[in-house]
């Protein structure tokens, strides 16, 4: 006699796994089920090959698609994921049941349950000895248990060393198992490799919060033998970034994982937050507008010579032939602060778009008295005319970014802080405005990484819609090169791309290809058709395809095969709660944003004593007083901003010329003859 | 020798079964089943008298039970190989199994479970060393008795007739292993009760025979119980002769065979006799009927072969593996 069947086996079986699964709960160190859950089985047509093979289980059974196993064979153990699964039964015909029950679903319920299988397909993740690599044997199959999941996934190299470099980036849990996963620092933010691409659908908020989550992990657990490290994040969309450094409500089972992954659950404590003007040149253009709030977000204000270094950018390659480049690269070279005496006598220096048109219409005018023809300084006056319009259009289109009056402010470019996290909300700005930002800013990162006088050694630049900034398909731009050239070689500098996108199709495929790192948030289906995702089994795109919140799939180069974790909500309020508990403010008049921006600064402010000082100013000195005081920070704010507002200058009325006198052809220039 | 033993074992086992077929200046063998031609039936006819009633009838049965009974269900298998001949006497390798499922909660789990591999030859046709030889290989050897000249076909009948011996006394043994641990399981197993002594047939243990090799009834009898229509009984009758005395029996219609052959859904059940056979013969006609679902398709004896009997056997054979 080979099977002896004793009364309530199974269920005693299954009683003393559902204990330890509810042990697992209150205690993270778990204890694994010793008993096998499945076997392997190989046929001639369904083999057990060195990369893949399948098992069987009890119809009832803990794992799932995404789950870890072993297999132990006499001196060989396998680690593998699942990655498929079939169920059938004995079943010759579907008629043949369509007819016992006499066309009636449910109308007859056999007194025996047909014969059926779970048949798993499993990927191999890594064998131990790898070498010689062989077949998977026919043996038992156990469900991984914490310390599996780490040799499965070659953590060991990199978490169980004297240096180690692991970053946590959720747990694996299948079957009342769980177990932290890390990436290796040396594969996501260089040298060896770096890099990470997410992508999901919009509006689960997965893309977002596990950036936010990786970055409070970076942050934690980098190691500051590798060096100091800061990250850039753009904030394209709604209020996305705007509250990182707000606390959000955690649940029980975030907290747990925080714990589990040593990771303290708490907002970023090193926030800079920037943001370009509105139109009117005083608001700031960002949902991170509450009173509260607003006085941490400075302004981000660009002048002419931020603007002409990143030209490409701003004119199209219809504006951009030889001729307008040639100019442009004239007005840098020789005109934009410097002292620049034209033909007719008057002495420029360009810094602002002011000066700029005041220089244009100098050049015209002195073409048209002259009757000179069509050409100054070899230029043709047609391509001059081009160039004018398309520089001065930008101060009209990026108004409230670029300044006319030459004053900028922008990011601390050499005194980045460590660990610390510089947020450029973009989201109310003009598509080329936002490219302009980009561009400027990856590309005075990465000189400043080269030359080393960053402040920081590694900056992580978290861009999202990847798919707009770097499309696989569209004309070649200047900040889709630009990303090229992160991906392909930032490595190297300490530049590291942290990009999102709904569609990974829709992107260009260097700049996913070169991420090392891969996640995979909840898919859309017909993306997931594409061939980009030909590798996956259908029911690993089904399982992407219904990933609730909070889960993702995971490629990384130490494992073999995609692996699904879970995260734990990021430790900063999302965008819409946020929005919720710090309602953006509406915008005020001029008075009195100036009057908030300046108390902001100094809470000793009286707005009445800013009321009176710039009453009857321009607008434009008010507004160059407050960037310089913004800029300077002072002890005493309102002294340095009246200072910088320089004295009032008092009304006086002139008579009329009298009769005779000449009067000067320029009120711009009244040496002018 | 137990399934589980099989594999290496059985390959060693047959070469050196072949080693000592030639040694004993025999051949050996294609290794393929013997096509051993159906033999005629044994026993075409019985008798039977009626018990319930004067004369066989048909009784409608209600409708199929609803829910499901737990219950155990026997059966056995046999498979066997002429490896060879020693002049034109066969040398047989063969394989018995036999099981019990335990169906609760309409799942079934194996319970009990046998099996033997063996040789089988007649033995006195065998020079003495030959038998030692067929002895050295490790597998018990049994003889199947000679007839009264030698005969290629009827030789490798005779052993049949002992793998089939020895096939039911594995069900017996299965059964009765069974019904020591669960005395009031209801046992239903795959053909008659003849092997089963009177002492093992009692009264939870149902036969069901779907072969009709034997018919017991004549003339209108016959004809009333060949021609059931869907979902009905015969009356009752009784085996007459020997052992079979206290064996009750009648044939249960499980499918319409309009357009079908006149055996197609018909299954003659046996019971112990005793008050519980007509006492309960309603309840039971229903049950059995119940088992029609699930169908034991792809088995070409679908109509006739409950399913969890067809389970029995697929256990077995998954059992034997590739048996060869």
């Amino acid at each position: 006699m080979v099977v002896e069947r004793t009364e309530g086996r199974k269920d005693e079986k299954t009683a003393r796994r559902t204990v330890e699964v509810d042990e697992q709960r209150d205690d993270p160190p778990v204890a694994v089920p010793s008993d096998p859950i499945g076997r392997v089985v190989a046929t001639e047509r369904l083999p057990a090959s060195p990369h893949q093979f399948h098992f069987w289980t009890e119809v009832e059974t803990p794992i799932g698609i995404g789950a870890i196993v072993r297999v132990e064979g006499k001196a060989r153990t396998v680690y593998a994921v699942v990655v498929d699964a079939k169920a059938y039964s004995d079943l010759a015909d579907p008629l043949h049941e369509v007819r016992v029950a006499a066309g009636i679903p449910g109308g007859h319920v056999a007194p025996t349950h047909r014969t059926e299988i779970r048949l798993w397909t499993a990927a191999v993740l890594r064998q131990v000895p790898e070498e010689p690599l062989q077949p998977v044997p026919l043996a038992e199959v156990f469900l991984a248990s914490e310390q599996d999941v780490q040799v499965a996934l070659r953590m060991e190299s990199y978490v169980q060393v004297a240096e180690p470099t692991g970053i946590p980036i959720g747990l694996y849990a299948t079957g009342g198992v769980s177990a932290p996963v890390y990436l290796d620092a040396n594969f996501l933010l260089g040298p060896e490799s770096a890099h990470l691409n997410i992508s999901g659908v919009s509006g689960l908020a997965t893309k977002t919060s596990a950036v936010e989550f990786l970055l409070k992990s970076v942050f934690t657990h980098f190691p500051s033998s590798k060096g100091r490290i800061a990250a850039v994040c753009f904030n394209v969309k709604g209020p996305d970034l705007c509250f990182l450094d707000r606390p959000a409500d955690l649940t029980r089972e975030d907290l747990e994982m925080y714990a589990r992954l040593d990771i303290e659950p708490t907002p970023f404590d090193n926030v800079h937050y920037f943001a370009p003007f509105k139109a009117d040149g005083i608001n700031i253009n960002t949902l991170r507008s509450h009173a509260d709030l607003v006085g941490s977000v400075q302004p981000l204000v660009w002048g002419l010579r931020e603007v002409l270094d990143y030209h490409e950018v701003l004119l199209n390659r219809d504006d951009l032939d030889a001729k307008a480049a040639a100019f442009i690269d004239f007005l840098t070279d020789r005109v934009v602060e410097k002292e620049f005496r034209d033909e007719w006598g008057t002495t420029h220096r360009v810094r602002t778009f002011s000066e700029l048109e005041r220089l244009f219409r100098a050049i015209f005018d002195g073409l048209e008295a002259s009757g000179r023809g069509d050409t100054w300084r070899t230029h043709h006056i047609a391509t001059i005319r081009k160039i004018r319009n398309r520089l001065l259009n930008i101060s009209t289109r990026c108004k409230g970014l670029v300044t006319d009056d030459g004053a900028s402010e922008d990011l601390p470019f050499g005194t980045f802080e460590d660990r610390s996290i510089y947020v450029i909300d973009v989201a109310g700005m003009d598509q080329l405005a936002q490219d302009l930002v980009f561009t400027r800013v990856v590309s005075k990162l990465r000189e400043h990484l080269e030359r080393r006088d960053l402040g920081v050694d590694h900056v992580i630049v978290f861009a999202d819609e990847l798919n707009k900034y770097a499309p696989g398909d569209g004309p070649d731009t200047y900040v889709r090169k630009m990303l090229l050239d992160i991906s392909e070689r930032g490595r190297y500098l300490g530049l590291v791309l942290f990009g999102a996108q709904q569609f990974r199709s829709q992107v260009h495929r260097r700049v996913v290809g070169n991420a090392s790192t891969t996640m995979f948030g909840r898919m859309d289906m017909d993306e997931l058709a594409t061939p980009g995702y030909q590798v996956l089994s259908q029911a690993t795109k089904i399982k992407l395809a219904t990933l609730p919140k909070g889960e993702l799939m995971l490629r990384h180069p130490h494992f073999t095969q995609p692996v699904f974790l879970r995260f734990p909500r990021p430790p900063v309020l999302t965008g819409p709660a946020g929005v919720a508990a710090y309602p953006p403010a509406t915008d005020v008049p001029f008075d009195e944003a100036v009057m908030r921006q300046l108390v902001a600064l100094d809470r000793r402010v009286s707005p009445n004593a800013v009321a009176e000082i710039i009453a009857d100013r321009r607008e434009e000195d008010v507004r160059r007083a407050l960037l310089a005081t913004r800029r300077a920070r002072p002890d005493d704010v309102l002294a340095y901003f009246r200072t910088a507002l320089g004295p009032r200058v008092s009304h006086a009325t002139i008579a009329p010329a009298a009769a005779g006198t000449t009067p000067l052809r320029s009120v711009e220039d009244p040496y002018a003859r | 020798m137990t399934s589980a033993v099989m594999g290496e074992t059985v390959v060693e086992a047959r070469r050196r079964l072949r080693e000592a077929l030639l040694e004993a200046g025999g051949v050996v063998g294609d290794g393929k089943s013997a096509a051993a031609a159906s033999p005629p039936l044994q026993t075409p006819f019985g008798i039977a008298e009626p018990v319930e009633g004067r004369e066989v009838s048909a009784v409608a049965v209600g409708a199929p039970l609803q829910e499901s009974r737990d219950a155990a269900f026997a059966d056995g298998i046999q498979r066997y190989m002429v490896e060879g001949r020693i002049g034109v006497t066969p040398i047989i390798r063969a394989y018995v199994g036999a099981a019990v499922l335990d169906r609760r909660d309409r799942g079934l789990l194996p319970a009990k479970h046998e099996a033997e591999e063996f040789i089988v030859a007649p033995l006195e046709r065998l020079t003495d060393a030959t038998v030692a030889r067929l002895h050295e290989t490790g597998l018990p050897v049994h003889d199947c008795g000679v007839a009264e000249r030698e005969h290629p076909i009827l030789d490798v009948q005779l052993a049949v007739q002992q793998i089939e011996q020895r096939r039911r006394r594995a069900e017996v043994s299965v059964v009765a292993a069974f019904r020591r641990e669960f005395p009031d399981a209801w046992i239903v197993v795959d053909g008659s009760l003849r092997a089963y002594d009177e002492e093992a047939r009692e009264s939870r243990l149902l036969g069901v025979i779907k072969s009709h090799e034997t018919q017991f009834l004549a003339g209108v009898d016959l004809e009333t119980a060949l021609t059931l229509p869907e979902a009905h009984r015969t009356t009752v009758f009784r085996r007459v002769g020997g052992r079979e005395n206290t064996i009750h029996s009648w044939y249960l219609r499980l499918w319409d065979w309009v357009e079908q052959d006149i055996l197609f859904g018909l299954v003659r059940v046996e019971r112990q006799r005793g008050p519980q056979v007509l006492d309960e013969i309603e309840e039971v006609c229903s049950w059995l009927l119940a088992e029609r679902s699930p169908m034991s398709t792809p088995d070409t004896r679908w109509d006739r072969l409950l399913y969890p009997i067809h389970e029995v056997e697929n256990y077995l054979k998954a059992r034997a593996g590739s048996w060869w």
